[in-house]
């Protein structure tokens, strides 16, 4: 089994860290350019191969059509959610999809799990360069407001990108945890995380027992669609219309002179977090150069809206833990748009109290996820996380009704039992459709997946079907039915509505490691091959020594088994088994290393290894 | 077609008070409860199983997901009472769910007019404050009904918890009272929700 890292997958940077074993304390994982963000850009050059990450990010300027960003978006969404997304953001939709957004990038079409298994491995990457080391298990931090689509959307693309997903994480809960960790709190806990595309609130209580630390989630809320991108199409629809006004100049939103202009704004946004004034300069096509003087006042006159936006999911989440703002012993401010002076004053008088903001607001997830990775992977635990389903489950009733089954904010691992039968003789089928969401109509709500339970033919209502509907620890439904009749136990294929299926994620899998460099595992076997044929070219040579008659035949017999197993295990690909075999020979040739360097003219070389000598 | 389930009741296999080593009463001490919740996460939670075999995670996570199912259910007082009547097999809800209760009956006539009449003004795009003033004096006065329905439901409850031994004549009156006051909780409940969601 390789390493386990924690992975941050945000809709602007991707960070990926791991538990440092000396400290005990979570680290993030620098990649290529010295930085531990990545951004979550991925661009597909001409020959076809694929770049992550800063690299990427630079191209979105020079081939916007061959490059996305902000792909969080897309995830676990179908065509007919994503329409007014495609007015800001230049996502390139195929036409043809139909249940399953896919996006052109240069030629090809890939599904948002697909471009998302793109940074993954480029993150997977970054581990396993700074380990020396395969890594093949990951806990992937997801916003807590995220449906079950959007969860299963996220745990396809590790998937795709060779990672065992051992747990969606929520980011405020992973949040919580690093600071826990590091400021030991204790108490009432509310953690605000306004990322670059989704914003979430999360209440916790920390509480100290014998066994450990338990961080159990009261209530979460949020909007899967609210963050600092939304600030970003604020200013650029705002300097959009001043040049338009003066200069005539039309900005498609897929257009390289808006993704220069975008980043340009980015600057200066950043900057109004230091500065009270800043200068957008930009140059324009025409010639000229627009010069605009931004004050921070003029910014968050424009960006207030968003920032009120978020408040409502705040109020919410404090109403459904039973709390009041003033109830709150700490609060913590994750995600890069909460570097935002407005945003801090707005929490801090809202909340009566200072938030923290003593940990990277772009690191802070990944570090949690971090400590909840090296807590599964462990078995031995120090803390407990109880995390809670953001949205309620709900089945469909008559008229088109929505029967609420689990409660948003119950603890997760959650299950109900419904009973079912048949409403005329003879019937087969009994359609079901599970939703996910608050209003009390299924055409309102979120559908997650629609069945048909078989029903032998009976007289109707004789038929008793119990379907137990049960959202697991990552925040994801699963469905059983039991026919209470006959106790047998059916097996529901449930097709998420807008997912992919396993064969897809199977063939997506293959796919992306010919996009992918060299994986490290391959890297490893054909080093792996490489040894066993100088030890085995060794031995050989060794053999036909004639200081080897001095081997006993068990020694030789031994040798000789050694040799076959490696060059067995060589025509396979496991490189952990490779090496295992090449420790055996080495241990079977001891005796015979030992008699040739009797013999030989070096004293020096004694204690070394047959393959060495 | 999408048929409604029979039956919201829970599974007859497990006893929500037997996973907390609780008899059926339906006085619960909070942080008692709390604390056996949270020690048996510590052992159920699938984070611990996470290597274990294939039937380990599964009996985890059927476990752990019984158990916040139950402390979901006992840690709300109307759940607690729903779900004792649902294993006693005594819940019976409403027949006519949309009848109001006879004392309550010309209450719900008058609030039901004035929430047309604010429906109406809504339409028109009348001066609504006079309509809402009014509909918020209904609300507070449901609430208020609400809550004797609450204490109300206390008082049988204990009456419930001091018969536990009690023949299964005594204790099958009490389930009715319970019941009813259930069904009239659920009604006035209902009401209280619609004005707010016309006063939004």
């Amino acid at each position: 089994m390789g390493r386990i890292v924690g992975i941050d997958l945000g809709t602007t940077n991707s960070l990926v860290a791991y538990l440092d074993p000396q400290t005990g304390q979570p680290k993030c994982i620098p990649g290529p350019y010295g930085s531990a963000l990545c951004p979550s850009v991925v661009s597909l050059d001409a020959d076809g191969t694929i770049v992550v990450g800063e690299a990427a990010r630079r191209r979105l300027l020079t081939q916007p059509e061959r490059t996305i960003y902000s792909v969080k978006r897309l995830m676990g969404r179908g065509p007919a959610d994503v329409q007014d997304e495609l007015k800001l953001f230049p996502f390139r939709i195929d036409p043809s999809s139909k249940n399953v957004i896919r996006v052109k990038l240069g030629g090809k079409v890939f599904t948002p799990p697909e471009i998302s298994a793109f940074i993954l491995r480029e993150l997977k990457n970054w581990a396993e360069a700074h380990f020396g080391e395969t890594v093949d298990r990951a806990v992937i931090t997801v916003p807590a407001h995220f449906n079950d689509a959007q969860r299963q959307a996220t745990k396809d693309a590790g998937k795709i990108a060779g990672l065992e997903v051992l747990r969606l994480v929520n980011e405020p809960t992973a949040a919580a945890l690093a600071y826990g960790l590091h400021e030991k709190q204790r108490g009432k806990v509310a953690v605000y995380d306004l990322g670059g595309g989704t914003f979430d609130i999360s209440v916790l209580k920390l509480i100290s027992t014998s066994d450990g630390d338990i961080y159990q989630v009261l209530s979460t809320n949020g909007d899967t669609h609210l963050g600092g991108d939304d600030i970003d199409n604020l200013l650029q629809a705002f300097v959009h219309e001043l040049i338009l006004h003066d200069d005539e100049i039309d900005f498609s939103p897929h257009g390289e002179l808006a993704q220069e202009l975008r980043k340009a704004l980015i600057d200066v946004k950043h900057q109004l977090s230091e500065t009270e004034t800043a200068t957008l300069r930009f140059a324009l096509p025409n010639g000229k150069v627009f010069v605009h003087e931004v004050t921070r006042g003029a910014l968050e006159a424009l960006i207030r809206p968003v920032v009120d936006r978020t408040m409502g999911p705040v109020k919410q989440a404090l109403a459904d833990a039973h709390l009041k703002p003033t109830d709150m012993d700490e609060v913590v401010l994750v995600g890069g748009a909460t570097r935002t002076p407005l945003i801090r004053r707005t929490v801090q008088e809202f909340f009566g109290r200072q938030p923290h903001i003593e940990l990277n607001p772009d690191e802070v997830v990944a570090l949690g996820a971090a400590v909840q990775a090296s807590i599964l992977d462990q078995g031995v635990k120090t803390m407990l996380l109880l995390d809670v389903t953001p949205l309620s489950l709900g089945i469909e009733t008559y008229g088109g009704a929505v029967a609420k089954i689990i409660p948003r904010n119950s603890t997760i691992p959650a299950s109900a039992q419904e009973l079912y039968t048949t409403g005329v003789d003879n019937q087969t089928g009994i359609d079901i459709h599970v939703l996910q969401g608050e209003r009390e109509l299924a055409k309102d709500c979120r559908s997650l997946a629609r069945f048909t339970l078989r029903v032998p033919p009976a007289p109707a209502g004789l038929p008793r079907i119990e379907v137990k509907f049960l959202i697991d620890a990552n925040g994801i439904l699963q469905v059983a039915a039991k026919d209470l009749r006959t106790g047998d136990q059916h097996s529901i294929e449930v097709q998420p509505s807008y997912g992919i299926n396993d064969s897809e994620i199977e063939r997506m899998l293959e796919e992306s490691i010919e996009y992918a460099e060299q994986d490290f595992a391959e890297r490893q076997v054909i080093e792996a091959r490489t040894e066993s044929e100088s030890i085995l070219a060794a031995t050989a040579k060794a053999l036909a020594n004639p200081q080897s008659a001095a081997l006993s035949a068990e020694e030789r017999a031994k040798i000789e088994a050694s040799v076959s197993a490696l060059r067995e295990s060589v025509a396979g690909s496991d490189y952990k088994l490779i090496r295992k075999r090449i420790d055996e020979l080495n241990h079977a040739t001891e005796h015979l290393a030992e008699l040739l360097m009797n013999s030989a003219v070096s004293t020096a070389l004694e204690g070394r290894k047959l393959a060495e000598v | 077609m999408t048929t409604a389930p029979t039956s919201t009741t829970q599974s007859k296999t497990m006893d929500y008070f037997a996973i907390f080593g609780l008899p059926r009463k339906l006085w619960i001490e909070m942080s008692t409860l709390e604390q056996k919740f949270l020690q048996m996460s510590w052992k159920l939670h699938p984070d611990n199983f996470v290597n274990a075999s294939e039937e380990e995670r599964d009996l985890s996570l059927k476990r752990s997901s019984e158990l916040n199912d139950a402390y979901r259910t006992l840690r709300d007082p109307v759940g607690r009472v729903e779900y004792l009547l649902g294993i006693e097999g005594a819940r019976k809800e409403g027949e006519h769910k949309q009848q109001a209760p006879p004392e309550l009956l010309e209450e719900v006539f008058e609030l039901n007019e004035s929430l047309d009449e604010l429906r109406e003004a809504k339409a028109a795009g009348n001066d609504l404050a006079a309509l809402k003033s009014r509909l918020e004096v209904a609300e507070k006065n449901f609430q208020q009904k609400l809550g004797e329905v609450d204490a109300q439901l206390q008082t049988v409850a204990r009456e419930w918890d001091t018969a536990l031994q009690a023949d299964s004549g005594t204790r099958k009156k009490i389930m009715a009272k319970l019941n009813e006051l259930l069904n009239r909780r659920s009604y006035i409940r209902n009401l209280v929700a619609n004005v707010q969601k016309e006063l939004l």
